[in-house]
């Protein structure tokens, strides 16, 4: 027993001697990121995955064990726009790893490469948790997506440029595998009836393919909404076709009960892609969203 | 600034056809623009050129998107030309910049265009940090605010009790330590809690990156008489090599779990008993330096050691220049007197669960006591309370150190659930106190120079439960005292306090919650005598600023 931890703590400081095999050692904070990651640092990069894609990456709590995984970081992949601000920069902090540092190479946010919606709300709490910096969730924009993963590509290839060619080509193949699904997803979307959603969380996906957004159920970002304000929101739907669509981690009973009173779909759906996916995982959960807002055929 | 609203007609506003016109004119303006602007070397400007640029925007018009990107790329190419340019003629490469803008933020090509790092960002974007609503150089401020309406059945007493649990190494409060500049609390309790209403305290946090080298924090409380305390104030680093990093100030030390939080972030709204009265209701707060240390074991694995000045209340506490000088106990030593080590070990036990545990240890290298010892002249040890004739009290002076141990153990479940449904946390700990002292000054010369040790531990554990979104229930019981003893040329030992807790707290929002808490308490408050008594809180917390993130 005794010999054993011994020669553990051994091990592990000759672990700790070690440097890292070829290619990177990349965390990423949602499943989403990671897929990315994997897509463009395939063959090269080794990805840990934070969060898993059935809990609110904006309610989580720094754990020791992400401290540890991001303690051998060379590079950290967040969605960024103070989506994780409650867990990701204290992490950062405890993991004492001055590689992964916000403003360091090897700190990667998704938002911070491309435009944001919803810039500049005001600043004011009664309005619930709102991000005066712009809407974070942009890996719901496969288009957008396309566009971090170039810039992630770069990133990686400034910190291992060993790897360089390797993963602009990686992106550049995420760009064509996507391109090539934007016609028929443009085309399956085409006169969507429109959707309402739990959070403002799809915006990205809706405002890229045109889908209206009929309402949402939580009227104050952060606030769960009243009996009332379901009422008020079935009344005005009444008559009209839909679908409603809510995360596996807000309660279902709002959802269910406005589906009951317009006859529409209530569809629990993540906002990231399964735990190991990669490039084209990233992918088929788009398609899987299209599918629930595309019109009935 | 563009919001999208939510459309009552339910028709997309914004097709496809709208936004490409929009991108294609955008587009020309550039080319053009920078077509003309552009050196002859780089980038003819000819009429052929604009020609065949007209001629493409007219192919656009039928929407394609290839187009767009062949433009766009071919656009970059001409930037970066431009930007070449722009020692020659600068006015020409800020007006090309500004027309690129224009056409990256309004045309989306599928796919990326050959990377360049984007000519100017938006302001509030640097490329390689994190975005935040950037409040300029402010540091991040947050205000908390913290009060109660407070009833016990023994005339609001009970508060204060519950930090006066009986130990023998207490036997005397503190007096007339006024005019002592090293005790900075005497005797004084976060905002002394009656029967109604209470004003805890506000407590203000401020926070930033200094310079490349530090983070700073500081944290003030106001008490409701308006008393302001600095509880923590303090740098740490940010880039020290080998997973190591240094912390300096006054802070809260890393001792045990419970001991680095702020009275906002307790499940309930008290502290427990082995901390209230093992180490006092600011806990381990001093003054000093901490180094932790990282390692890249496999498992999560943080050691750390402080070495602090050691003015505590009451674990190794120093009394005033007047008893120090009367009791032979010698002065205060120099600091740091205070040394503490401790280790965190975490086990991956799957993506939503945590589990951690924890050994630590401190000690204080000099600890006083003045003590009232009751002596019979009969020198008949029957019972020293069953009459007070014949019976002296008396002043004994007693100086050593102290030791405190501790072991913490902390399991969190997310449960997934809105709002903190069907998350759990469960934690406890142990500490014991040991301080080993001999006799300084004594009317009885026989006992000068004698060793007395007194141990007293303490245990709380403690689970919560979300039982419902945004409600959680808890529960805790804790004791104080399982070993309460003196030991060394005089052997008694005395009984333990307890209590157990109920609290229901309904967070409203991430920025305020309600509690209440009821508790049933047995307080051994002397040897053989007892306060039995329930307690009840109504509490409420709010906070103001920046969205606060706590360590595990």
């Amino acid at each position: 027993m005794v010999k054993g931890f011994v020669g553990f703590v051994v091990g592990g400081l000759i672990a700790f001697g070690g440097v890292n095999a070829a290619g990177l050692d990349v965390v990423a904070t949602s499943s989403g990121m990671g897929a990315l990651a994997r897509t463009v640092g395939a063959g090269r990069a080794q990805v840990t995955v934070l969060a898993s894609p059935d809990r609110d990456l904006h309610s989580l709590q720094a754990k020791p064990t992400m401290i540890r995984a991001l303690r051998d970081a060379d590079l950290v992949v967040a969605v960024g726009a103070e989506l994780e601000v409650g867990w990701l920069p204290v992490a950062i902090a405890s993991a004492a790893n001055p590689l992964i540092l916000p403003g360091q190479p090897g700190y990667f946010e998704g938002a911070a490469q491309v435009d944001l919606l919803e810039v500049g709300s005001p600043a004011d709490r009664a309005l619930g948790d709102v991000h005066p910096i712009g809407n974070p969730h942009v890996n719901m924009d496969p288009v957008r997506m396309t566009r971090v993963a170039s810039a992630l590509g770069e990133r990686m290839a400034l910190l291992d440029p060993a790897g360089a060619e390797t993963y602009r080509a990686n992106a550049r193949s995420f760009a064509a595998a996507t391109e090539q699904r934007m016609a028929a997803w443009q085309a399956r979307l085409a006169g969507a009836p429109g959707v309402v959603l739990y959070h403002r969380d799809a915006l990205y996906l809706l405002d890229r393919f045109g889908v209206p957004l009929l309402g949402t159920i939580e009227e104050i970002p952060g606030v769960p909404p009243t009996a009332r304000q379901i009422k008020a929101l079935s009344e005005g739907l009444r008559g009209r076709s839909g679908v409603i669509v809510y995360a596996p981690y807000a309660s279902a009973r709002a959802p269910e009960r406005l589906a009951k009173d317009l006859g529409w779909d209530a569809r629990r759906l993540t906002l990231d892609p399964p735990m190991g996916a990669d490039g084209s995982g990233y992918l088929d959960h788009i398609d899987l969203w299209v599918q629930t807002l595309a019109p009935p055929p | 600034m563009k919001r999208y609203n939510i459309d009552p007609q339910g028709l997309p506003r914004e097709g496809f056809a709208v936004r490409h016109r929009l991108a294609e004119r955008a587009g020309v303006r550039v080319a053009v623009a920078i077509a003309l602007l552009t050196p002859m070397s780089a980038f003819p400007a000819t009429d052929t050129e604009l020609a065949e640029l007209r001629a493409m925007v007219d192919q656009m018009k039928s929407q394609y998107e290839r187009q767009i990107q062949d433009l766009e790329s071919r656009l970059a190419k001409a930037e970066r030309d431009a930007a070449k340019a722009a020692s020659r003629s600068e006015a020409a490469a800020e007006r090309a910049e500004k027309a690129a803008d224009l056409a990256t933020t309004e045309s989306r090509p599928m796919t990326a265009p050959a990377v360049t790092p984007p000519a100017s960002p938006e302001s509030g974007k640097t490329v390689l940090g994190a975005l935040d609503s950037g409040n300029a150089f402010n540091p991040q401020i947050s205000v908390f605010l913290d009060g109660n309406y407070y009833h016990d059945g023994i005339d609001g007493e009970g508060a204060t009790l519950v930090g006066l649990a009986y130990q023998p190494s207490r036997g005397v409060p503190h007096s007339d330590e006024a005019d002592h500049g090293d005790e900075e609390h005497g005797g004084h309790l976060h905002g002394l809690t009656e029967n109604g209403f209470n004003f805890r305290e506000a407590e203000i946090a401020f926070s930033a990156t200094v310079d490349p080298y530090f983070d700073a924090s500081l944290f003030l409380s106001i008490d409701g008489d308006g008393t302001v305390e600095l509880e923590e104030g303090f740098f740490q680093t940010r880039s020290l090599p080998a997973g190591l990093r240094v912390k300096g100030g006054k802070f809260l030390s890393d001792f045990g779990y419970i001991n680095r939080q702020h009275p906002h972030q307790w499940d309930f709204v008290d502290q427990n008993l082995p901390y209230l009265n093992l180490l006092g209701p600011h806990g381990l707060q001093d003054t000093g330096l901490q180094l932790t240390w990282l390692p890249k074991l496999p498992v999560y694995t943080l050691l750390g050691v402080e070495g602090l000045q050691g003015n505590q209340e009451i674990f190794g506490a120093t009394l005033g220049d007047d008893d120090q000088a009367a009791l032979e106990l010698g002065d205060t030593d120099d600091g740091p007197r205070l040394w503490t080590a401790f280790a965190k070990v975490a086990p991956e036990i799957g993506t939503n669960h945590a589990l951690q545990l924890g050994l630590s240890y401190a000690n204080n290298n000099q600890h006083q006591e003045a003590r009232e010892d009751t002596l019979e002249h009969d020198g008949d040890h029957e019972d020293a309370h069953d009459a007070d004739h014949e019976i002296e009290i008396l002043r004994d002076g007693l100086a050593g150190d102290a030791q405190l141990w501790g072991v913490d153990l902390v399991y969190t479940y997310d449960g997934g659930g809105a709002y903190g449904h069907k998350s759990f946390k469960f934690q406890s700990e142990y500490l014991r106190s040991i301080k080993d002292m001999k006799i300084t000054s004594s009317a009885h010369p026989e006992v000068l120079g004698t060793r007395r040790t007194f141990t007293t531990d303490g245990l709380y554990a403690q689970a919560i439960y979300g039982f419902a979104p945004k409600w959680t229930a808890g529960l805790r019981y804790d004791v104080l005292g399982m070993t309460n003893e003196i030991s060394g040329s005089e052997n008694a030992s005395f009984g333990s306090s307890d209590r157990w807790t109920f609290d229901v707290t309904w967070n409203l929002s991430e920025f305020s919650r309600l509690r209440a808490q009821y508790a049933h308490n047995d307080i051994l408050v002397a040897p053989g005598e007892r306060e039995r008594f329930d307690a009840f809180y109504l509490q409420f917390l709010v906070s103001m600023g920046s969205h606060g993130a706590h360590a595990f």
